[in-house]
């Protein structure tokens, strides 16, 4: 392969970015230390170019703040923030305790800017948390030239703290000890409100120079804990672009400190290497035409008895160099079915696409329709059928794959067909893998260890898998008292069960995957299914390849483990039934949502919403929260079970031909209200990857 | 790239390959690997080059008699911004559609030679809608020009060019030690939205010779010489 050197590809990607925002603002929007669009500590009316997913790590001080931030739509936008203080306890030598923060920012843009009216954004800060961090504002920027914005805005809470010009809508209530972890809907741009204004100025573009006027008093940090002084309103400093993913900055706060941020920027729809890597295909094998050849065409070939397996012994070594599987092949005289495993290619399409061009060189000239059926868990995703001649026809036309489209079709995968011809090698097979895993629980803290899993595919849907955990290193103290919840302590103990089994058997299940009708997919799964949790898990879901929505039901009996890491189930007496009716819904553009209904872990009774936002390349980043009758005392500090997640897969980054994802979930507070079985091979996310609505976006690759 | 962004690529990389772990999946576990490997391999050649402060030197091309030593029909590729000079063989012909291929597996598929697909430079040209031979013998001629591409989005994009041709001339090219003569001709497109390219053929008989011909905005222009017929 001829690959892009990095050099080119980082300038046409800093060319991309700067044009894209050239239609408004010749200055692309930056980043402030708390990981929004913005100035210094300031917000701004900008948001990101869509999609664009980022990191923040800064340090002002004592504080340190992480924040992930990302543009989930043109103007909506969220963040996710760690934070810590160091020496939190200076000036009270008597508390013990350390202060960790985390806290969801929202914003959305009102207005984009053109030639006389300035973006305008309406953000609120630390709205579900504790409220240190609670701000609400309204900040306008206006871009002059091609080198100065200015921004100024309104703020309530922290925001409003220094500099107050009084409070228009009436006294900002405290935050009621009950109501820690729900938005702060009493408190919005309640109490007072202060004016703050800040300059962006673009030096060259490399080099940034902001100062702001900040109206964030620092009470907490500077009078109550004595870890900052605020000597003046101003802070300024200079900001430095590395190519298009890398921000430095170095600033002036406060009058009293120095401040550094570092970003990492992403843009999740474009992948890192210019395009999708690996070696080119194999072309499509012509037929003969008919007139010329006629016998070509023959069908005799069928009543050989060797002429089955031979076949799919040459597909099955045309398309190991994919490393796609062949499970079976059914043959008739004119038909062919294959069902096929994608183990690396990380498109559906494509591995169809690669899957067709190699049945155009194995199979006799006779047939003419090609059926393929992706396997995922040992069932038939879906089949995609494409007419021989087709493939011939379009291999070299213009818009070749939007044609190839139209006459290809997807359908539910049906049965296994009666005569098809399996690999007796496939089943059963042992497999297994050792690999590091981190478990985080903070910003860089939490274990590093070693993960060692096996599986055992008895037949095509029933596999008997397992994993261990065992840490290496680790650099976090976890508290081993237990759990003082008043929900039955189905999450809570989570610290407890990380230090007192170790190692630990995290997994052992035997599962099995079903398509009991047409549209209708299965799963059961008995064992141990979670570090947690043991019982037997069921689930049907009802999706047609073509649908939007698709529905689901799922039911699960679960006793909770020993913390040992083992087969126990002496310290906990609890069991429970739960259950839940899901709907999804495929929205467009990548957008899918989820419902779920029913009883969860500690019994409570409740409901899920989650979004999420795929991308065609397979990243997805999405939020959930979940409220159940658990009352927030109950559930604990958080209120109710709400977070973000994200997974990314490392062939965006490095081009290689891996379905391997890096991915997590990050959750506020961890309590046992809304908590789910954390099962392996939930259906719809594995279905769905071979259905229309994943399919249809990436079919471009189905001639790769 | 500087040292210490290297190096610090370096260790990422090597991040990386731990984290691909291990198992009897071979088939699975390798190409990460390989790539991490050949990643680095590269890094670490890149990093040679930039402390010895030399690009590497470019190879002599080789004699006209070498290249026909295989006997079989030779075309070579060069992508400026690629940094790449590659000779091709025919990988498969169907019709008037020849796909070359370089050894280390991408291919660039030419009708008439005129180039209507490229696979595994990254982004790649998809399909297209392209002129013909004679169309590009017109002088005056116009037609549209349509690329289908696959670009860093994993999604097509269609580019629609307005195109017209100009006849400069007849011409004597070499090649490798062997004269043509030809005609050249140059098809100019622009498109509504900005863009303009343009492309150059050097056409012998109704063969295209030699040629520069706009591929994608990454890969940019490349040209084709068909040394050996």
């Amino acid at each position: 392969m001829l690959h892009l050197p990095r050099r080119v590809l980082s300038t046409l990607a800093v060319t991309t970015a700067f044009s894209a925002g050239a239609a408004r603002a010749e200055i692309p929007a930056t980043l402030n230390i708390n990981g929004a669009s913005g100035l210094i500590e300031l917000p701004s009316g900008e948001s990101q170019s869509d999609s664009k997913f980022t990191f923040s790590g800064t340090i002002v001080g004592s504080v340190a703040r992480g924040t992930l931030s990302f543009q989930f739509t043109d103007r909506l936008s969220a963040s996710f923030r760690f934070q810590t203080w160091r020496d939190w306890n200076t000036l009270f030598p008597a508390d013990t305790g350390t202060i960790r923060d985390r806290s969801i920012d929202i914003r959305y843009q009102i207005l984009e800017e053109s030639q006389y009216v300035p973006s305008l954004t309406v953000g609120l800060i630390d709205f579900t948390g504790e409220g240190l961090f609670s701000s609400e504002y309204i900040a306008a920027t206006k871009t002059f030239g091609e080198k100065l914005k200015v921004t100024a805005g309104l703020g309530w809470g922290r925001l409003g703290s220094a500099g107050s010009i009084g409070s228009p809508f009436g006294n900002r209530p405290p935050l009621e000890e009950g109501d820690k972890g729900k938005p702060n809907v009493d408190q919005w741009f309640r109490g007072d409100v202060s004016p703050f204004a800040g300059v962006e100025y673009k030096i060259n573009d490399r080099w940034t120079f902001k100062a702001e006027y900040s109206t964030d008093d620092y009470v907490l940090e500077d009078e109550t804990r004595g870890l900052i002084e605020r000597d003046s309103p101003f802070n300024f400093g200079i900001e430095y672009q590395k190519g298009p993913m890398f921000r430095y900055g170095m600033y002036s706060m406060y009058g009293s400190e120095i401040g550094f941020a570092f970003h990492i920027i992403l843009d999740p729809k474009n992948r890192l290497t210019g395009g999708v890597t690996g070696p080119a295909p194999a072309p499509v094998k012509a037929r003969p035409s008919r007139a010329a050849d006629p016998d070509a065409f023959d069908g005799g070939w069928v009543t050989q008895a060797d002429a089955g397996p031979i076949l799919r012994e040459n597909l099955a070594k045309r398309l190991a160099v994919d490393g796609i599987v062949v499970e079976n092949l059914a043959l008739t005289a004119t038909t062919a079915q294959i069902r096929i495993r994608s183990t690396r290619i990380d498109a559906g399409a494509q591995a169809i696409g690669r899957t067709a061009r190699a049945m155009s060189h194995v199979l006799p000239a006779s047939v003419e329709v090609f059926e393929i059926v992706p396997v995922v868990n040992g069932i038939g995703a879906s089949k995609i059928t494409i007419r021989r001649s087709d493939l011939e026809e379009l291999e070299f036309a213009g818009d070749n794959a939007t044609l190839l489209r139209q006459r290809a079709t997807i359908t539910d995968a049906g049965p296994v067909p009666a005569n098809a011809l399996g690999d007796e090698g496939l089943y059963p097979k042992f497999r297994w893998s050792l690999r590091p895993a981190l478990r985080m629980s903070e910003l860089l803290k939490g274990d590093v260890g070693l993960q060692l899993s096996a599986s055992y595919d008895v037949r095509p849907g029933l596999v008997l898998s397992g994993s261990i955990y065992k840490r290496v290193a680790s650099n976090t103290d976890r508290d081993t008292a237990p759990s003082a919840s008043l929900l039955p302590p189905v999450r809570s103990d989570r610290d407890r069960y990380i230090e007192l089994g170790d190692p630990a058997l995290e997994r052992l299940t035997l599962a099995w995957y079903a398509r009991p009708a047409p549209d209708i997919y299965s799963r059961v799964t008995l064992g141990y299914l979670e570090r947690m949790h043991a019982g037997i898990s069921g689930e049907v879901l009802w999706k047609p390849v073509d649908s939007k929505l698709a529905l689901g039901v799922e039911l699960n009996y679960s006793k909770q483990r020993d913390t040992d890491g083992g087969l126990g189930f002496d310290e906990y007496d609890y069991d429970v039934v739960t259950g839940y009716l899901s709907a999804y819904y495929e929205f467009g553009n990548g957008y899918v949502g989820q419902l779920d209904v029913g009883k969860y872990l500690a019994g409570d009774v409740g409901a899920t919403v989650s979004i999420d936002r795929v991308f065609v390349n397979g990243w997805r980043i999405g939020a959930f929260a979940t409220v159940t009758d658990a009352s927030a005392a109950e559930f604990g500090e958080g209120a109710f079970d709400k977070g973000i997640r994200f997974s990314i897969p490392l062939n965006w980054a490095l081009g290689n031909q891996s379905q391997t994802t890096y991915g997590a979930t990050l959750r506020p507070n961890t309590g046992d209200g809304g908590a789910r079985l954390d099962v392996d091979g939930r259906l719809y996310n594995s279905i769905r990857d071979y259905h229309t609505g994943a399919l249809d976006p990436e079919w471009g690759r189905v001639w790769r | 790239m500087g040292t210490g962004v290297a190096v610090r690529l370096k260790i990422g990389l090597v991040a990386l390959a731990v984290l691909a772990g291990c198992g009897n999946e071979k088939s699975e576990q390798r190409p990460l690997i390989a790539t991490v490997g050949a990643m680095a391999a590269s890094t670490v050649a890149q990093m040679r080059a930039r402390q010895s402060g030399a690009t590497p030197a470019a190879k002599a091309p080789p004699a006209r008699a070498e290249i026909e030593k295989a006997g079989v029909p030779v075309l070579r590729a060069t992508i400026p911004n690629l940094g790449a000079d590659r000779f091709l063989t025919i990988f498969d012909q169907k019709g008037d559609v020849v796909t070359w291929k370089t050894t280390d597996g991408s291919t660039f598929s030419l009708r008439n030679g005129i180039l209507i697909q490229t696979r595994g430079l990254g982004p790649d040209l998809m399909s297209s809608n392209v002129p013909t031979v004679g169309q590009l013998l017109q002088n005056g001629g116009t037609h549209q020009r349509q690329y289908f591409f696959l670009g860093a989005d994993d999604q097509t994009t269609r580019r629609t060019y307005e195109c017209t041709v100009t006849v400069v001339g007849k011409e004597e090219i070499e090649i490798f030690e062997k004269k043509h003569q030809v005609t050249r001709a140059t098809e100019e497109c622009t498109r509504q939205q900005s863009g303009k390219l343009t492309n150059e053929f050097w056409i012998e008989g109704q063969t295209v010779r030699q040629s520069r011909q706009w591929a994608s905005a990454l890969t940019g222009y490349i040209e084709f010489q068909r040394v050996v017929d």
